[in-house]
């Protein structure tokens, strides 16, 4: 049976010269009566990760499995909020945040001891979570990274940033072994529909193509006896002419 | 004390993240190097960034003021192991029995300060350094201080989220008073009435005279999204220069 897939947070391709996004695809999955959440982005969705879930009618003790694709700070944030659920780590990915590249500024040394105080349930290679869920090693980002394939979907994590990279068939983000990472990254676009990390999910095609549209709103004030401003930033999917202009 | 400011506060909301990039400071005189708030992780290569534009390193950070126990202010407290990080004895004993509901504080942030040198900072205004005074400012947590430095003939009131933004003094009402709004209306009013020149938790510093918010400096921050996995990226900028402009 496939696994039913909600998105929580669409991950978005996003960079600024004095702040960092973060913005990390976090997934839920349904299969066979059994809660899986596919990580879980930056201390700075907590209030809204749990409004989402409670949108949903899902209560975070709910939730019997999460996936950690690794350790960084924008992924492994809010696992603890998921009291009774296994976390899934690679093995290879909890040693590593104890001891992680001098070059990589992602793992705060907090975020592994915390997440070994959690219900930790480690693996070691390629295994079977439920009938058609399979936990797939894409290293290269970091030595642990995982990713999720379900049938033909596969959640990747940062094994596979944005879409651009899916065209670029390159990795853009910074990768602890390169080399590794770009045969990760092809043997993630082997899947038919991939969720990227920092990206919506797509169609690996040939075209690679969304499939949904995005929009992103900040709202900021410059003059504080004035209005907000809002700022809307939208990524919609190409449009067909067959149907312009009525959508 | 002289009072740098490193990193000007954003006075931003988005609908999938929250921003959190709060005002961080550095307080020197001829014998300490002070760090006021570390922000949140998001601002970390900034952080390193601006202590390194004033010659200094995180290892040159002697003490490391922090005002409350929220997300967006420990952070990146990681980055200074060797510094006595001075926290308020409230803030420290809530951390380790959180409210249900209260998502401001991590609960992992026990974590964070394990093995740091801490000290407790009693519920009480106090000299801490010469010229510069701890100001209790509860309300927005349950036991924020700020402080009010005593600098070239002014009084610089240092308010963290005592004093969210320039909006809260223009209105007189604190917009975000999570913990308790009685005190957080208390606090600010505090907070106003005890200097000329007011560094807010997350905007830009400000001279607030006859009701009027003077700001005292400017942001920039230039975005780029890769929305087109073909196409060429979008950038903007988020800038109060053409605001100031136009006033």
């Amino acid at each position: 049976m496939a696994a039913e897939i909600t998105l929580l947070f669409s991950g978005l391709p996003a960079s600024a010269d004095k702040f960092a996004f973060g913005m990390t695809t976090v997934a839920l999955l349904r299969v066979e009566g059994r809660i899986v959440v596919f990580d879980t982005g930056p201390y700075a969705y907590r209030p809204i990760l749990l409004n989402r879930l409670r949108r949903l009618g899902v209560e975070p003790a709910e939730v019997d499995t999460v996936i950690l694709s690794h350790l960084h700070w924008d992924s492994a944030s809010n696992a603890d909020i998921f009291s009774k659920a296994d976390i899934v780590v690679h093995e290879r990915e909890l040693a590593y945040a104890g001891a992680p590249d001098s070059r990589d500024r992602s793992v705060p040394g907090y975020i592994g001891r915390a997440i070994r105080k959690l219900r930790l349930k480690t693996v070691s290679g390629e295994t079977e979570l439920a009938p058609g869920l399979r936990i797939l090693e894409l290293p290269g980002h970091t030595p642990g990274s995982i990713g999720l394939l379900s049938e033909d979907v596969l959640l990747a994590g940062d094994a596979v940033t944005c879409a651009k990279d899916a065209v670029a068939k390159t990795p853009s983000a910074f990768c602890v072994d390169p080399a590794q990472a770009a045969r990760s990254l092809t043997r993630a676009l082997e899947a038919r529909i991939v969720y990227p990390g920092h990206d919506r999910p797509f169609f690996v095609g040939p075209p690679v193509a969304y499939v949904s549209d995005y929009t992103l709103r900040i709202r900021l004030f410059f003059d504080p006896a004035g209005q907000d401003e809002e700022l809307r930033f939208g990524g919609a999917a190409a449009k067909s002419f067959a149907t312009w202009p009525d959508d | 004390m002289r009072v740098d400011l490193l990193i000007p506060g954003l006075p931003a909301k988005a609908d999938h993240f929250l921003f959190g990039i709060c005002s961080l400071l550095l307080l020197r005189d001829e014998t300490r190097t002070v760090l006021f708030d570390t922000g949140p992780f998001r601002v970390r290569q900034t952080l390193l960034g601006a202590l390194k534009a004033h010659g200094l390193t995180p290892d040159s950070i002697d003490t490391v003021f922090v005002t409350h126990l929220h997300w967006d202010h420990v952070e990146n407290l990681d980055l200074f192991p060797k510094a006595e990080i001075l926290v308020p004895r409230s803030e420290f004993d809530y951390a380790a029995a959180i409210r249900p509901g209260d998502w401001g504080t991590p609960p992992f942030v026990r974590e964070i300060l394990a093995d740091m040198r801490v000290t407790l900072l009693e519920d009480k205004e106090q000299d801490l350094f010469p010229g510069v005074r701890t100001l209790t400012l509860p309300g927005h947590s349950i036991g924020l201080q700020g402080l009010v430095v005593e600098a070239e003939g002014e009084r610089l009131v240092l308010a963290s989220d005592g004093l969210w933004s320039a909006r809260d003094a223009v209105r007189g009402v604190p917009d975000v008073a999570f913990f308790d709004r009685l005190q957080g209306q208390q606090s600010l009013d505090k907070a106003l009435a005890a200097g000329t020149i007011f560094y807010p938790g997350h905007d830009r510093p400000f001279r607030f005279d006859g009701g009027r918010v003077t700001y005292l400096t400017q942001y920039d921050f230039d975005l780029r999204f890769s929305f087109q996995p073909y196409g060429q990226d979008l950038t903007t900028s988020i800038s109060t220069r053409g605001a100031a402009a136009e006033a």
